[in-house]
Parts: C-alpha cells; sequence; structure tokens
C-alpha cells in the first residue's frame, strides 16, 4: 500500500472519529433536558495498525462528565423535590454546539487530506496518460 | 585468406552468443512484467472486492460511509491505474506493429 493510500485511509478514519464526536454532541444536546442527564465525552486515541503499516485514530472511552448539575426552582415540575427544586443534567448547550462545530472542522480538514491525496495520484498517473 | 575465415568463425561465434543471451535476457525480463503484473491484478482484485463489501455495507445501513468511500475511491484508483497502463502497453505494441520492417 503506498503513501497516498494510506494518507487517504488514515483521514477516513479522521472523519470516523469526528462523526462519533458529533453524535456524542447530539445525544448531550437532545438529553439538555433530561433529569440527571450526565454529559458524555470522548478522548481521542491513536491506533497502530501494524498490518496496513499506519496510525490511526479511534475514539476511546466515553466518558460522563461528573460537573454539578443545573438545578432550577420549579415547584409544579413532576420531579421536584420538598422545596420545589428541579435537578436537571449537566449539560451546556453553548459548550455541545462550539464542540459540534470543532468537529466539524476537523471533518471537513481530514476530508481535505482525503481529496488532496486522491488529486495528487491522479495527478500523477495523468503524465503516463495521452 | 586464412586470418579472415578465422575473424569471420569468431564473428559468428559472438553474434551466436548475443543471439544465446538475448533472448533468455528478454525471457527473465518477461517473467519479471509479469509478476508485476500479476501482483498488481491481485492487489485490484482485493480493492474491488473491499469496494464491493462496503457498498453492500452501505446499503444494507451497515458500516459507515467513510469506510465506503475510503474503498470505492481505492477502487477507482486501482482501475484508473490498471487501464492506464493497458493503454500504454497496447500502445506499444501497436508501436512496434507500425514498424516498417
Amino acid at each position: 500500500m503506498f503513501d497516498l493510500k494510506k494518507a487517504m485511509s488514515i483521514a477516513a478514519s479522521g472523519m470516523s472519529a469526528q462523526s462519533f464526536r458529533l453524535r456524542l454532541v447530539g445525544e448531550n444536546i437532545a438529553n439538555v433536558d433530561t433529569s440527571g442527564f450526565q454529559r458524555k465525552t470522548v478522548n481521542f486515541r491513536n491506533v497502530v495498525d501494524r498490518v496496513r503499516d499506519v496510525t490511526t485514530v479511534k475514539p476511546g472511552e466515553v466518558q460522563l462528565d461528573s460537573s454539578d448539575p443545573r438545578v432550577t426552582l420549579d415547584p409544579g415540575h413532576p420531579l421536584a423535590d420538598e422545596r420545589g427544586m428541579v435537578t436537571l443534567s449537566n449539560v451546556n448547550p453553548l459548550i455541545e454546539i462550539a464542540d459540534a462545530r470543532e468537529a466539524q472542522r476537523s471533518y471537513q480538514t481530514n476530508l481535505s487530506v482525503f481529496d488532496q491525496a486522491r488529486r495528487m495520484r491522479s495527478a500523477t498517473l495523468d503524465l503516463i496518460r495521452r | 585468406m586464412k586470418v579472415d575465415s578465422l575473424a569471420a568463425t569468431q564473428l559468428y561465434g559472438s553474434v551466436q552468443s548475443a543471439l544465446r543471451t538475448n533472448p533468455m535476457t528478454a525471457e527473465a525480463e518477461g517473467t519479471g512484467f509479469a509478476d508485476a503484473l500479476e501482483t498488481a491484478l491481485a492487489e485490484m482484485r482485493r480493492n474491488l472486492q473491499a469496494g464491493e463489501t462496503a457498498s453492500v455495507n452501505a446499503m444494507a445501513g451497515k458500516g459507515d460511509i467513510q469506510s465506503l468511500v475510503e474503498a470505492l475511491t481505492a477502487t477507482d484508483m486501482a482501475l484508473e491505474t490498471a487501464v492506464t497502463v493497458r493503454d500504454r502497453v497496447v500502445e506499444a505494441y501497436q508501436e512496434i506493429l507500425r514498424m516498417p520492417v
């Protein structure tokens, strides 16, 4: 497997990792009002593929953010405690949107690398074509 | 006269040896090219199979779109390479055929 193909394979792994990240962002945003929901985060780790001789990226274990949840005063809420406080999730929509945007940018960068490798190879092959 | 015939046999011998060695080297190069072609075709076949599997998975809703694009691009590239090399080989062959003898 030549280097340009390896580059494409690595870029594809980066795109997959960013897709996973966006999926977690989606879960967090969807559960922003879920009582007791803990925000999910993920760390990426590099994976050395000795068969194909490439270092790709993979999402690691999903971790739960243990920061304090939002607590609001809503005595009419079915889940309110004796003081009328309701415990919501610890998701901050602003941070999630920023994370989603970062995932998108990263995805686009990987896509550019993929396309670049494809075009470089195609341009080289054009040399012997008439 | 005697010297001339000696030179003639020597030349004949050298021509014969040249004729004898030429087909052998040509044959050696031929197998080298055949080997290279075989390896390339095996690689291409693997790529095609990977592309097919990825396509089937993607249509069945399994597998991610990145691996589909990766496999299909690899297939496309392998096919492009094979077609280009084939065109060049056929072109060279035709060039030899057109050569006035």
